[in-house]
């Protein structure tokens, strides 16, 4: 305390008054004039009372030297010293000096990365004006297992009616049915592009709070007018406008959107999105009559703003409120949400604050990085204290005879320290180095795994943690050998003989907490990352219900001037030039690519049957619209009946397959094979009427929905039967070739049907499973890399210590030996006490791992947290490298010539 | 260990000295650095004179304590010269030291003279 209290006066005297020498001079010589007047006043002559007053006042130049002490640099000083022979010390050791600066670039680079993703994705407010006031507000599904769905249009403007809690509330439509995807065909010049597009009326925008770069958003009457298409309208993002445009003026000029010319009315601010869309294209909501008024149809988001002083948690009471007579306040009926769900059509809403809305599960994820990058930290502050405290103990001569030359305890202290101090500084600056290429290359392999991506870079937050953990690391790690009471006792270094005398067994007691704690941290990390690559496994392992090798997919959108009378045979003349392109041996096309589709929940008419709740309509999970050889291009088997013919498109009785979930829900046990049921053709794609179809056939379950998620129920029609198709399809091939060999190929054949579409997402489905599990892989991947860096650095802390723990005991062992004792004795001694600190290690590590259970457990897949394969695993692991880490240093003790080490003492 | 007597010596000094020209700042106001060593060595009857090298190190010290401000002036005579005056800080610190100062000489003068 009273050294920072001199450190900051001093820190004055040099920064504050640091007066210079000229005026320190100034003062003196008026100083000395004035005494020679008094001299010359009591009557001294004026040659005489010069002399005199010198002589009063003193010399000037000793005064100079007072002052100039005074004035205060010794510290600063003190410090250079310190510096300085601290990067001599350093110098002469480089080995230390790498290892050290190695282990600390990783681990500090390694939390400076991880923490710019805290800090892009969990901590930074969003880009919006007041961001805390934007609310996500979601429609609750519970008895279909169905969360975060959107609202139907006549909800979302009963809800802007009757609210008192927000100021705006606007909605948007990006993912729906099979008709809107969130991508649109644009044209700029003569290159067909896809981009993410956004369908939002002028309430959301308004909601959003931000005002366009250049030109205007949409007017109120744009957006909100009832029935019919949207106005051919756009608002470019600013990446867009930039990386596509070059910046050229553009406002008031058009674009071909999905093949038609719109006129652009602005350009959005720089980094301005909706609910992580990554919106490139701006387009104003159009809400056809049909939509409008069907209740069931949810098919918006909605994102409102509070008003100034009113809580997320006072809108959510409110909406409570307004969920216990929805129907009798609003005026409506049939389909409004309620607070009390029990059919399975039921409904609740819910607010929740739009940054959690985006960052949903990955907040857990992360945060499960940034601890286990932390314990890769310690371990590596563990190993380095390790490292420094061996070297103090050398250095406790050196020490010793500075004490006696007159150097203070503290100024010992604070050389230890700046030697810590530097190695981290130096360490941080590298591991920013380290950091900032780790999360490019991150960005760049994993574009979308995590939410916000786009925001996360090193910037000032993300600096001063890194400054903050160098500095913290290198007090930690340089305070080492002080917490070992060496220092304090540094004359006793003499007394001892410098380190060759028996060494006291409490010295040892911090080195050996050290590897225990480090064992522990790494056993904690290797669990989380053997549990994390079982769940990869498994997920990897799950039956998708189709063969999914040499299967090869992409995406493509017929939009206007077709309609789905044009689209049907466009597509099959597509199929039909694909089935006989060389390497193909079957194509198909389909609505829904598997595994990502979300629920769509389409209530449908099952003939003689009753659902559960005893609605007359049960709520079908997905429909699947085929074309062509479908089942047999995707090697899906049919279980029961048979698949689409030919044949069914020219009968004229309509048929459908149902998979196996919903043949065991609906008809449990009996054969569906003939039952009747009435798809909801209108509801799912738009058109195709209702009439009754028969069911022919019963096809294996398909994960359309995920691996990890439980199959839903799925109807398969087939559009040959109707001729029709919707305006985005995915064409899948069986094929030998990979999707690159194929590209070409399918250009041409996609351009022969219609030059203006572009091929959207070619890859194989083995890319599109992949992507699916894209976080947990990373996930794993991640802690994976840590875990072994644990390892890595576990094994070399033992190593040290043992080693030296050796060396110490070396006369105990040369007189053992002498007196007959044997080499393999000394190996089993010394591996023995390792391997006793590496079981306490492992003991406290699996006792943490059960701590952190529930921080894992919600990631996982097929596995527990207490899974005893994988923990026997670890501990099989851990025994091992600690065996081998322990093993040499005992090999080397085993090989002291006793009659060396007992000479040398 | 010469060491640390020299300090406590000095530190024994350094008190009375900081003291007697935080007083003379306090009964006269506002004075450079000649004016006090003057008015001390008036005050003491000639017995105490400072030189440059023990005054201006110390009032330099006050200054970086924030005891007492230094500020460049015109003296009676159209000199410049630096005048040091009393902070509020200067103040208490004086009222602390007069304190600690009255009980040492009290326990010294009982020591010295007897009575107990």
């Amino acid at each position: 305390m009273r050294i920072l209290r001199e450190w900051i006066r001093g820190l004055q005297g040099t920064l504050l008054l640091g007066r210079r020498d000229a005026d320190l001079e100034h003062e003196l010589r008026s100083h000395v004039e004035m005494a020679a007047e008094d001299a010359r006043r009591r009557g001294l002559a004026p040659d005489d009372a010069s002399r005199a007053a010198r002589i009063e006042a003193g010399g000037a130049s000793q005064a100079m030297d007072a002052l100039r002490d005074q004035r205060g640099l010794p510290w600063l000083d003190d410090l250079a010293r310190d510096v300085s022979h601290g990067l001599r010390t350093l110098r002469r050791t480089p080995v230390f000096t790498a290892v050290a600066l190695l282990t600390l670039a990783l681990g500090i680079g390694a939390n400076t990365a991880i923490f710019s993703i805290v800090n892009g994705v969990l901590l930074r407010p969003l880009d919006y004006p007041k961001p805390e006031q934007l609310m996500f507000l979601t429609a609750e599904f519970p008895t279909l297992g169905l969360t975060r769905n959107p609202l139907s249009v006549q909800e979302y403007l009963e809800f802007r009616q009757i609210n008192q809690s927000f100021a705006t509330v606007g909605a948007y439509r990006a993912m729906g049915g099979a008709y809107t995807t969130g991508e649109v065909n644009l044209t700029a010049g003569n290159q067909p592009l896809r981009v993410r597009s956004i369908s939002v009326d002028a309430h959301l925008l308004k909601t959003l709070g931000v005002r366009p770069a250049q030109g205007r958003f949409f007017s109120e009457e744009e957006t909100d007018r009832a029935g019919g298409l949207a106005p051919p309208l756009a608002i470019l993002s600013y990446e867009l406008w930039q990386t596509v445009f070059g910046g050229q003026p553009l406002v008031g000029q058009t674009v071909n959107v999905e093949g038609r010319p719109h006129e652009i009315l602005g350009i959005m601010p720089s980094g301005i999105d909706v609910m992580d869309n990554r919106t490139a294209i701006w387009l104003p909501l159009g809400l056809p009559a049909a939509i409008r008024q069907n209740r069931g149809f949810h098919i918006l988001h909605v994102v409102g703003r509070l008003k100034d002083g009113v809580t997320a948690q006072a809108a959510q009471t409110e909406l409570n409120a307004f969920l216990e007579n929805w129907d009798e306040r609003t005026g409506s009926s049939g389909h409004v949400p309620t607070t009390r769900p029990s059919r399975a059509a039921d409904h609740t809403l819910q607010i929740q604050p739009v940054q959690d809305a985006i960052v949903g599960d990955a907040r857990r994820s992360i945060w499960m990085l940034q601890v286990a990058v932390g314990f890769v930290l310690l371990i590596a502050c563990a190993n380095l204290a390790n490292l420094l405290m061996a070297r103090a103990e050398s250095r406790r001569r050196e020490f010793a005879v500075r004490a006696a030359l007159g150097a203070s305890r503290s100024r010992l202290l604070r050389q230890t320290m700046a030697e810590g101090v530097m190695l981290c500084v130096a360490g941080g600056i590298l591991g920013l180095w380290v950091a900032r290429v780790a999360v490019q290359a991150l960005i760049r392999a994993y574009p979308t795994s995590v939410p916000r991506m786009s925001e996360i870079a090193i910037d000032l937050p993300v600096l001063l943690f890194a400054l903050g953990v160098s500095l913290a690391t290198g007090v930690l790690f340089g305070l080492a050998p002080v917490a070992q009471g060496r220092i304090n006792d540094l004359v006793t270094g003499f007394k001892e003989g410098g380190d060759r005398g028996a060494c006291s067994a409490g010295r040892h007691h911090i080195r050996r907490a050290l590897v225990v704690a480090e064992v522990a941290l790494a056993v904690m990390l290797v669990i989380g990352a053997g549990l994390l690559i079982r769940t990869v496994y498994n997920l990897t392992s799950v039956d998708a219900g189709f063969d999914r090798s040499r299967l090869v997919t992409f995406s493509m959108t017929l939009a206007e001037p077709y309609d789905p009378d044009t689209r049907g045979p466009a597509y099959q003349r597509l199929l039909d030039r694909l089935r006989v392109a060389p390497g193909v041996q079957g194509a198909a096309v389909m609505s829904g690519l598997p595994p990502n589709r979300s629920p769509e929940a389409i209530p449908t008419r099952i003939e003689n049957h009753t659902a559960s709740d005893g609605s007359p309509v049960e709520i079908i999970d997905y429909y699947q619209f085929v074309m062509g050889d479908y089942f047999e291009t995707m090697g899906v088997p049919i279980v029961a009946g048979r698949s689409f013919e030919p044949a069914d498109a020219v009968s004229p009785d309509r048929v459908v397959i149902v998979n196996e979930t919903l043949a065991n829900r609906i008809w449990k046990g009996r054969s569906p094979i003939g039952q009747r049921v009435r798809p909801n053709l209108s509801a799912a794609i738009g058109f195709g009427g209702n009439a009754w179809h028969t069911v022919i056939g019963v096809a294996k379950d398909v994960k359309q929905g995920g691996v990890e998620k439980e199959t839903g129920t799925e109807l398969y029609v087939s559009l040959d039967e109707l001729a029709m198709a919707a305006p985005t399809m995915n064409v899948v091939m069986r094929t030998i070739l990979p999707p690159a060999a194929l590209s070409r190929t399918l250009q041409r054949l996609v351009r022969e049907v219609d030059p203006a579409v572009p091929i959207v997402r070619l890859r194989d489905m083995e890319s599109v499973f992949a992507e699916s599990i894209r976080r947990p892989r990373l996930l794993a991947q991640l802690l994976g890399a840590f875990a072994g860096l644990a390892l890595l650095l576990a094994a070399v802390g033992t190593y040290g210590v043992l080693s030296y723990v050796a060396t110490e005991r070396r006369r105990e062992i040369g007189i053992r030996m002498a007196l007959g004792g044997t080499r393999s004795g000394v190996i089993a001694q010394v591996m023995k006490q390792g391997l006793q600190l590496t079981a306490i290690g492992v003991v406290v590590g699996l006792a943490g791992a059960l701590g952190l259970n529930r921080l894992i457990a919600s990631v996982l897949f097929g596995v527990q947290p207490t899974d005893p394969t994988t923990l026997a695993a670890v501990i099989m692991t851990m025994t091992l490298v600690a065996a081998g880490a322990c093993w040499l240093p005992a090999w080397r003790a085993s090989r002291f010539d006793p009659s060396v080490v007992l000479r040398t003492d | 260990m010469s060491n640390k007597a020299a300090r406590s010596k000095a530190d024994v000094l350094q008190g009375t000295l900081d003291l007697m020209v935080l007083q003379t700042l306090d009964s006269l106001g506002p004075l450079h650095g000649y004016a006090i060593a003057a008015r001390l060595e008036q005050v003491s009857g000639g017995a105490l004179q400072l030189n440059m090298g023990t005054l201006y190190p110390a009032l330099m010290r006050l200054e970086q304590r924030g005891l007492v401000l230094g500020n460049w002036g015109t003296t009676e005579t159209n000199r410049k010269a630096r005048f040091y005056a009393l902070t509020p800080a200067g103040r208490r610190q004086l009222a602390k030291e007069k304190q600690v100062w009255d009980r040492m000489v009290g326990i010294i003068h009982t020591l010295v003279h007897g009575g107990a």
